[in-house]
């Protein structure tokens, strides 16, 4: 690595005073289990690395069953997956955060450095994008809240400005009658990147699906919802033909490229078997 | 001899203690003061002539004490793995060139006083080249009129003349045969993926002698080369190994560093450490040969194999490394394990501009018995027999010749099916009910193979040992074998404890220093055990003589009533016994006595036998394949650690996973450069990839060439587990593959363009 | 830009003085003398470096030096009991065949550990689960789950206290 100097604020507002100082030349640390690598590898060359870990409030992580799950940007990957909570009501984020890495990089890794590091394969943003999450951002114009949805603009790339912060994720509370299923298709059973991840979130009322996420991982530069899908379902009783249909019409709207890891043409037939599988299951929980 | 004391045994093994606190030292760990770190820039082109390098920018930056570059170094050409009693070697190495041959080829050192200085000095050297035209694939560097990756050799890209082995008539075979069996296979790019990157540090001292301190298999071959090369003689150059953190055959050859490393260190009058990256590990390490095999086999109806015919095409990479020695071993191989009259085989090596191929456990016989073994199988499917049968029917046995022309010992090969089919209850799976709900197929096989203990008679190998028996009746070995991580100096300390009659503890072992323990060929071709363990056998022997003659003087009776056990010296048919201790104490003014015993052994070769069979799942919408179980049977001859033994299977079925089914080492055939050099996209098979094993090991078929029969077994695992795997695909959802790895895309293209074809 | 951290270094209070681009990884086996941590990948892609750091297991090679700053550390070297006296799984390693090079080792017996501390009584599964991110190339896993598994039931017959 080579070197930078190195801060850990005590507060937003002494964080962004600090990236502000270096001119835009900084990088926010949190689990470092992306930006270390990253640096190993001459991928990225901060002139500054400020670590959020001081910053008081960002470890908070909250469940109300009215306003939902409050995750602040120190959360890590680790929490979400021993939270009896989070399996209760995000099995999708809490099966991404298990079948994330190790432990020991769980234990570092935040769900809000995921977000942040925009990777196509990052495993919380399907489950989150499925739940309609947003994020609050703080900077130097103070707070805001964006939707998840649209935050990611491409491979490692969001919209946010280089002194602004993700301080928190905030995820709706699941509707009765709500299941959710991610899957991660990979050749090892741990410790790999998806070649595809399908993230699903269904509401079931009277019968009928009323509410319905899709997302797919690893497809797409970003994750990548698909309303096509979704609506082969929406207000109507989940037949086998149409999660089937559903599942091709994902197929069709992902955009695979080919790499070392599958080819662009079994990316795409991985999506249609997992989303078919995602549907199937998160019915079955609803049985 | 009656029942054993020590051999059999798992002893607690002498270098585990040091691993599991921490307090093993590996070269990495080693501190000197003064240390500077050596770093190598690789190349980035594939085939290049260099035109320039300007270091000046490097040289300039603080903490920088020297640059290497092809002109700073001595010009001498010489082999990779330059084994000193080799038949064939590939002489096609320099130290630096002016030329490099793959992406990733070191084009110049720097050492400086931190990692990070000397990495950041490799960004500032700036090189020139002039590319040349590349040749990726066999086909590319075959082609007449291909690019010449060396002016050397045979001609062509060939490393060697073609190998052939032939008996019999093949013509005459295939027109006897029934069925005729023909098919092309093909074995990928695996590397050794050892823990432990590759790792040097070389001192100099003020009277002009070298230390090295260096992870590898071979310290002589690299004390032999280093003097070579660096013009010294053999006492001014010494190589330490203790711990070493695995090497699979790969490190038996040099790098490059070993010589960079040295040099550097002279220049600099400081101590110089070079430690790979993991990058480098792929780009400047060693790899399995890729191989394209053609195999074509005749049958008769009752299974009789009427003729053997094959080619074998190994791919070397861009030095010859290992590659005569793989061509000729894998080669032969071919006309044994399954009995045939009529053989004609012919193997050749082929140069590329690739990373280099070398050394790695299965050598060469890996690739030849997957496309064997498969094929077998599916003559059992033609046929209409049981492929255990057919196996069972044409296993080589007792006479029969051995690839290394020598007459096979007993009958391995059909006691390890025989057992292995009573093991899983082979008949009752055969003509199970197949579960055809969901999406998941269950399926078994059954992968054989022999695999040679020594490296004879490629290499004419010679095994040392000393022994002495101190005052107070303990016993120190000193061996050259390395220690690899097997255990061999455990297993090699049994073997003296139980000879000589001493207990386990009573033994210890000095190893690593080419300047105190008798020379050494290496730790390599399963012959640690069978060269190494009968050498110090050899040795002790001659001590136990020394102390029976002893006592036998001290108890007034002839030799042959002395005997010794469990540090016990008893005269037979009397209840007189005393110590081994108090036989060595000097008496009655007469001095304790200084016994030694030397042995040197020139073995010829041993075959070990393994039968794997195999349950894999298969996923037949998503192509993944799991292999849920493994019973590994074994023959070899005499097991003397059974932990260590079960342990080399283990580890040898975690590789042999590895490479069927996920490791692939990817070079992208327009540019040369490697695609996958990280454990992120090299995908080994982890804790949860792994199936349970249930490991037999047999000792029907002794060698009287090992130490009370034993043989080796470091290869042998690797080698049976994957045509198993093929094989038990094929069971569950009769689709034939023919190359290493299977990979899911493949298997559910293979379902899908079978389902094609059917509609 | 250098600083200097306090830790505690298995139980002993250190003062170090640390570049801030340098990993814990490098620290502990360059200034702070415990080479018992490996280096096999410098990614986190191998568990060599696995320590455990305030309680929680991690790859040393994914933590700056300078986050270790008031941390407490344990490495391999702060494993055994005493000078003389192995840990259970020290002692279960050897017996088992668990170690062969003894690269990945260290790593395996700090992630068991750490596994014992959280679960004293693991399935095997849950034992292959929770080291799944260190790799042994030598044994192929069978014979660690063997000691980590004997590990526990042996703790658990002669009771917590002897950890
Ligand atoms: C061995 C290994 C295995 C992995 N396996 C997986 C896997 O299976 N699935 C997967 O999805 N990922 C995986 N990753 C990637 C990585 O662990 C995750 O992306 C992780 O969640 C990132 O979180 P972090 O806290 O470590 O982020 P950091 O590395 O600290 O930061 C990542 C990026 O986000 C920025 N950032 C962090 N926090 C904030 C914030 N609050 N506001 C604004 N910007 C911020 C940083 O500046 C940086 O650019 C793996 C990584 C490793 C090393
Ligand atoms: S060295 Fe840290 S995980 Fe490999
Ligand atoms: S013992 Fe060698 S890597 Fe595990």
């Amino acid at each position: 690595m080579k070197s930078f100097d190195y801060f850990e604020p005590h507060s937003l507002e002494e964080a962004v005073g600090l990236q502000q100082q270096g001119q835009g030349r900084g990088c926010w640390l949190a689990g470092g289990t992306d930006l270390l690598v990253q640096m190993k590898e001459h991928v990225r060359q901060p002139g500054l690395v400020i670590n959020l870990k001081k910053i008081r409030g960002l470890d908070d992580f909250h469940f109300d069953s009215v306003t939902g799950l409050r995750l602040g940007a120190l959360v890590t990957a680790r929490e979400v997956e021993t939270s009896p909570l989070a399996h209760q009501h995000y099995a999708g984020l809490a099966r991404a955060c298990t079948d994330f890495a190790s432990i020991q990089v769980r234990n570092r890794a935040t769900v809000v450095g995921n977000i942040c590091r925009a990777s196509p394969s990052a495993d919380t943003l399907p489950p989150l994008l499925a739940d309609d999450a947003s994020l609050c951002i703080h900077g130097p114009r103070g707070t805001r809240t964006v939707a998840l949805e649209g935050f990611c603009t491409a491979p490692g790339r969001t919209i946010l400005a280089p002194d602004e912060i993700v301080t928190h994720v905030l995820v709706p509370a699941p509707a009765p009658g709500t299941a959710k299923v991610y899957l991660k298709h990979g050749r090892r059973e741990q410790m790999e990147l998806a070649t595809v991840g399908v993230a699903v979130s269904l509401t079931m009322s009277r019968g009928r699906c009323s509410r319905l996420g899709i997302v797919l991982g690893a497809v797409a530069p970003t994750p990548l919802r698909v309303p096509t899908a979704e609506a082969l379902l929406l207000d109507e009783e989940p037949t086998r033909d149409r999660v089937h249909a559903a599942a091709a019409a994902a197929a069709q709207a992902c955009q695979p490229i080919s790499d070392v890891r599958a080819s662009a043409g079994y990316r795409r037939q991985m999506v249609e078997v997992l989303t078919r599988r995602a549907l199937v299951q998160a019915l079955e929980v609803l049985r | 001899m009656t029942a054993f004391s020590i051999i059999g045994k798992s002893v607690k093994r002498n270098d585990l203690i040091d691993k599991v606190t921490g307090s093993a030292k590996y070269v990495a760990d080693m501190q000197f003061p003064g240390l500077l770190y050596g770093k190598t820039l690789r190349s980035n082109v594939a085939h290049a002539r260099i035109l320039r390098i300007d270091a000046s920018r490097a040289l300039a930056l603080p903490g920088v004490k020297a640059v290497l570059t092809h002109s700073d170094v001595p010009r001498v050409l010489h082999a990779g793995s330059p084994h000193p009693r080799s038949a064939s070697l590939s002489c096609d190495q320099y130290i630096l060139d002016d030329k490099v041959r793959f992406w990733g080829e070191s084009v110049a050192v720097v050492a400086a006083t931190s990692e990070e200085i000397a990495e950041e000095a490799l960004g500032l050297i700036q090189v020139e080249y002039e590319l040349l035209p590349a040749v990726f694939t066999v086909e590319e560097a075959l082609r007449p009129g291909a690019p010449l990756v060396h002016d050397l050799g045979p001609g062509g890209n060939q490393v060697l003349d073609p190998v052939t082995c032939q008996r019999g008539d093949v013509e005459k075979g295939f027109q006897e045969a029934d069925l005729i069996l023909e098919g092309d296979y093909e074995g990928g790019r695996p590397v050794p993926a050892y823990m432990e990157p590759n790792v040097c540090t070389c001192q100099w001292d003020p009277t002009g002698g070298l230390t090295v301190w260096i992870s590898t298999q071979t310290s002589f071959m690299v004390r032999g080369i280093m003097a070579e090369v660096l013009g010294l003689p053999l006492n001014k150059v010494r190589v330490l190994v203790d711990h070493m953190g695995g090497g699979f055959g790969a490190k038996q050859d040099l790098f490059q560093t070993e010589f960079l490393c040295a040099l550097l260190a002279r220049k600099t009058g400081r101590p110089v450490r070079m430690e790979f990256t993991r990058e480098e590990t792929f780009l400047g390490g060693r790899t399995r040969h890729p191989a394209r095999i053609w195999l074509k086999q005749g049958f008769k109806k009752d299974g009789t194999i009427t003729a053997r015919q094959a080619r074998i095409v190994y791919t070397s990479g861009a030095y010859g490394s290992h590659g005569p020695g793989v061509t000729n071993v894998g080669t032969t191989a071919l006309a044994s394990l399954y009995r045939c009259e009529n053989i004609h085989v012919v193997g050749s090596c082929v140069y590329t501009n690739t990373p280099i191929a070398g050394a790695f456990r299965g050598f060469g016989v890996v690739q030849a018995y997957y496309a064997l073994d498969i094929q077998m199988d599916e003559a059992a499917v033609a046929l209409g027999m049981d492929p255990a049968e057919l196996k069972l029917r044409n296993a080589v046995r007792e006479g029969d010749v051995a690839p290394s022309g020598h007459p096979l010992i007993g009958h391995g090969l059909e006691d390890c099916i025989r057992r292995g089919k009573e093991e899983v209850g082979w008949e009752a799976l055969r003509s199970r009910e197949r579960d055809e709900h969901g999406p998941v197929r269950r399926g078994w096989g059954l992968g054989c193979e022999m695999h040679g203990s020594s490296a004879y008679p490629g290499i004419k190998e010679q095994g040392n040992a000393i022994v002495k028996m101190n005052e107070d009746g303990t016993v120190v070995l000193f061996t050259g074998t390395a220690g690899l991580g097997t255990g061999t100096h455990t297993v090699q300390a049994q073997i003296v404890a139980e000879e000589i009659g001493v207990t386990f503890e009573s033994v210890s072992v000095v190893h690593g220093d080419t300047d105190a323990v008798p020379w050494d060929i290496g730790a390599f071709a399963s012959h640690t055990t069978y060269m190494g363990g009968r050498v110090a056998q050899m040795a002790a022997a001659e001590v136990k003589a020394q102390l029976v003659a002893r006592a036998a003087l001290q108890q007034a009776v002839d030799p042959s009533q002395i005997e010794v056990r469990d540090g016990v010296v008893s005269v037979k048919g009397t209840d007189r016994s005393v110590s081994v201790r108090e036989v060595m104490m000097p008496k009655r003014g007469i001095p304790a006595p200084q016994f030694v015993g030397s042995a040197t052994y020139h073995p010829t070769k041993s075959y070990s036998f393994a039968a794997h069979f195999v349950e894999v799942a298969v996923d037949i919408e998503t192509g993944a394949v799991k292999v849920l179980q493994v019973v590994p049977v074994h023959e070899v001859g005499k097991v003397i650690h059974p932990v260590a033994a079960a342990g080399q299977i283990e580890g040898g079925i975690q590789q042999g996973i590895g490479h069927t089914l996920y490791e692939d080492f990817q070079i992208d055939l327009k540019t040369g450069r490697s695609l996958n050099p990280n454990f992120v996209d090299y995908k080994m098979p982890l804790f949860m990839d792994m199936p349970t094993i249930r490991t037999v090991l047999l000792e029907t078929a002794p060698d009287p060439g090992g130490p009370w029969g034993a043989k080796g077994i470091g290869e042998d695992p690797i080698v049976a587990i994957g045509p198993a795997i093929a094989n038990a695909i094929y069971d569950a959802i009769g689709v034939r593959f023919h190359h290493y790895p299977i990979k899911p895309e493949q298997v559910l293209a293979a379902l899908q363009e079978r389902e094609g074809g059917a509609q | 830009m250098n600083q200097v951290i306090n830790l505690t270094l298995n139980g002993e209070p250190r003062t170090l003085m640390v570049a801030c681009h340098r990993t814990l990884l490098d620290t502990l086996r360059l200034e702070g003398g415990l080479t018992g941590t490996k280096k096999g990948c410098d990614v986190g892609e191998c568990g060599s470096c696995t320590i455990i750091m305030n309680g929680k297991l991690v790859n040393a090679c994914l933590v700056l030096a300078v986050e270790a700053n008031g941390a407490e550390i344990i490495t391999i070297e702060g494993i055994q009991r005493s000078a003389l006296e192995l840990h259970p799984l020290q002692e279960n390693f050897i017996k088992y065949g668990a170690a062969q090079c003894g690269f990945c080792t260290p790593g395996f017996i700090v992630a068991a550990k750490a596994l014992l501390d959280e679960n004293p009584r693991p399935t095997i599964d849950e034992i292959r689960f929770a080291m799944a991110g260190n790799i042994c190339r030598c044994t192929g896993y069978t014979k660690i789950v063997q000691a980590v598994d004997e590990t526990a039931r042996e703790m658990q017959e002669n009771g917590r206290e002897a950890l």
